[in-house]
């Protein structure tokens, strides 16, 4: 009989439920087979009913119906959606806001680096909307020489509210260079480094924007004089 | 008989002063209950003036405690590590197998980011096969190692079925990126193209098939031409 009892109780306690419920409150959710625009809707969820939120796989949760049924909700619906205390439920959008304050993004830059070719990738955390860490790894493959460079600094954003925004930045880094082979002399350095720059970037749609970005490099060598590199670079990134 | 005069006289006396004390304190009596009459009124005169703008008593205490609803986080599953495997086709140098690794990141439901590594080692030209003892390349110069980043369109999303009861999500897709591949003892500046099919047999596994070329200029055979070096592989990741 006790059993029964905590049976019976323990589902409405609710208390150490894994997933998150949310409540439709439009009069249905529709909830498709896959991840995307595209796949069809196969089942709703009525007003009233309850859903448990499974993850998050881009702008879709996959949720599950009180049947136990699981398919994917489009991030627009879960707008719509309310805690079982009535609050509605909020997370992180991909949009325009998202743009002006985030926490982490990442990018891709292909460019010039004293006048070899440069790949590169950076990622970003930010502190508030303005102030960024930011750590860019690349590699230069040059005519006379090829190499790797990697920086650490600070990024401050102007006007994160712009669509188009100036940034600077400051910071630190290394460079490690390889002579290539057919010339005389193919002693491989690494010398540390220092950096200011400037750039802009354009938010283009959903999460990604355009960043175009120079940086002048002061390298410390081991010689008598320091010399100085230009880095010119353009990319796409993205932030989440 | 003197005596009895005085005593009199004093009980008059007496009761004259008692007389009089009596009649003072009714007087102060009735002075007090003036005042607590007047600072009645007054007091009920300024709690009227304060009724008018104090809103108006309950009815009924609400006895229904707000339930406190603690989010949890919700996952998200856009990370996908995975390992490849497969044939790749050194312009010049023959087709050797290929393996290595990748991890994407997908930003939206059409587009993701992705990073490859891969190693092979190339094998001998038709001119080192037919010329005898000729050797172009060292061993260690015949390792073919490349990474690129890379991005990723969803073009074509849908499902793959297997028999009536399996549904599983899948995308034919395109991808295009710039790296770095390191061959013949020199790094040098590559861009790649390709195309792939993926398929999630769950929400946690994904398997692909994926066909990319990869373009570097090389001089390695005497003269500076682009070089096409196309990939074909097949892949298992998983999504985190």
């Amino acid at each position: 009989m006790c059993l029964l009892v905590a049976l019976l109780i323990a589902p409405a306690m609710g208390a150490a439920r894994e997933h998150l419920q949310v409540f439709v409150t439009e009069p249905y959710l529709e909830l498709h087979t896959g991840a995307g625009r595209g796949y069809p809707v196969f089942t709703v969820v009525p007003r009233g009913e309850s859903v448990d939120v499974l993850f998050r796989r881009t702008d879709w949760f996959k949720v599950r119906t009180e049947r136990g049924v699981e398919g994917w909700a489009a991030q627009k619906d879960m707008q719509q959606v309310v805690l079982a205390n009535g609050a509605p439920f909020t997370f992180p959008l991909g949009d325009r806001a998202g743009y002006t304050s985030h926490r982490w993004e990442m990018g891709m830059f292909a460019g010039d680096y004293g006048g070899a070719t440069l790949v590169s990738g950076y990622s970003s955390f930010y502190f508030n909307s303005q102030l960024a860490a930011e750590l860019s790894l690349g590699q230069f493959l040059g005519k006379f020489s090829n190499g790797t460079t990697g920086d650490l600094g600070l990024t401050h954003i102007i006007a994160p509210e712009w669509r188009l925004t100036p940034f600077l930045m400051i910071g630190t880094g290394f460079v490690h260079i390889s002579p290539k082979a057919t010339l005389v002399q193919p002693a491989e350095r690494t010398e540390q480094t220092a950096y200011v720059g400037g750039g802009v970037r354009y938010y283009l749609t959903r999460r990604f924007f355009l960043r175009a970005e120079y940086k002048a490099h002061e390298v410390f060598t081991h010689r008598n004089a320091n010399e100085q590199v230009d880095e010119w670079k353009l990319g796409f990134a993205f932030f989440f | 008989m003197e005596t009895g005069i005085r005593v009199l006289l004093l009980t008059v006396a007496c009761l004259a002063l008692q007389g009089c004390v009596v009649r003072n304190w009714i007087h102060h009596r009735q002075e007090v209950r003036a005042e607590r009459e007047a600072a009645k009124e007054e007091a009920a005169s300024a709690s009227q003036q304060d009724d008018i703008e104090a809103p108006p008593p309950r009815v009924v205490e609400p006895e229904v405690e707000r339930r406190k609803i603690t989010v949890p986080k919700i996952k998200s599953s856009n990370i996908e590590l995975g390992l490849h495997y497969g044939a790749l086709s050194v312009e010049d140098f023959g087709t050797n197998q290929v393996y290595g690794a990748f991890a994407a990141y997908h930003i939206t439901e059409d587009f993701f980011f992705q990073g490859e590594y891969g190693r092979s080692t190339a094998g001998r030209t038709s001119f080192e096969t037919l010329g005898g003892n000729i050797q172009l390349l060292t061993n260690a110069e015949r390792r073919f190692t490349y990474y690129n980043l890379s991005l990723g369109y969803n073009f074509l999303p849908g499902e793959a079925f297997l028999g009536r009861g399996i549904a599983m999500p899948s995308a034919f897709y395109w991808l295009g990126g710039i790296g770095s591949t390191k061959f013949g003892g020199d790094d040098r500046f590559t861009v790649n193209f390709g195309a792939g099919y993926r398929v999630l047999p769950s929400d946690w596994i994904a398997v692909h098939i994926t066909v990319q070329d990869r373009v570097f200029k090389s001089d390695l055979l005497g003269v500076s031409k682009l070089t096409n070096n196309i990939e074909a592989r097949v892949g298992a990741s998983i999504f985190f």
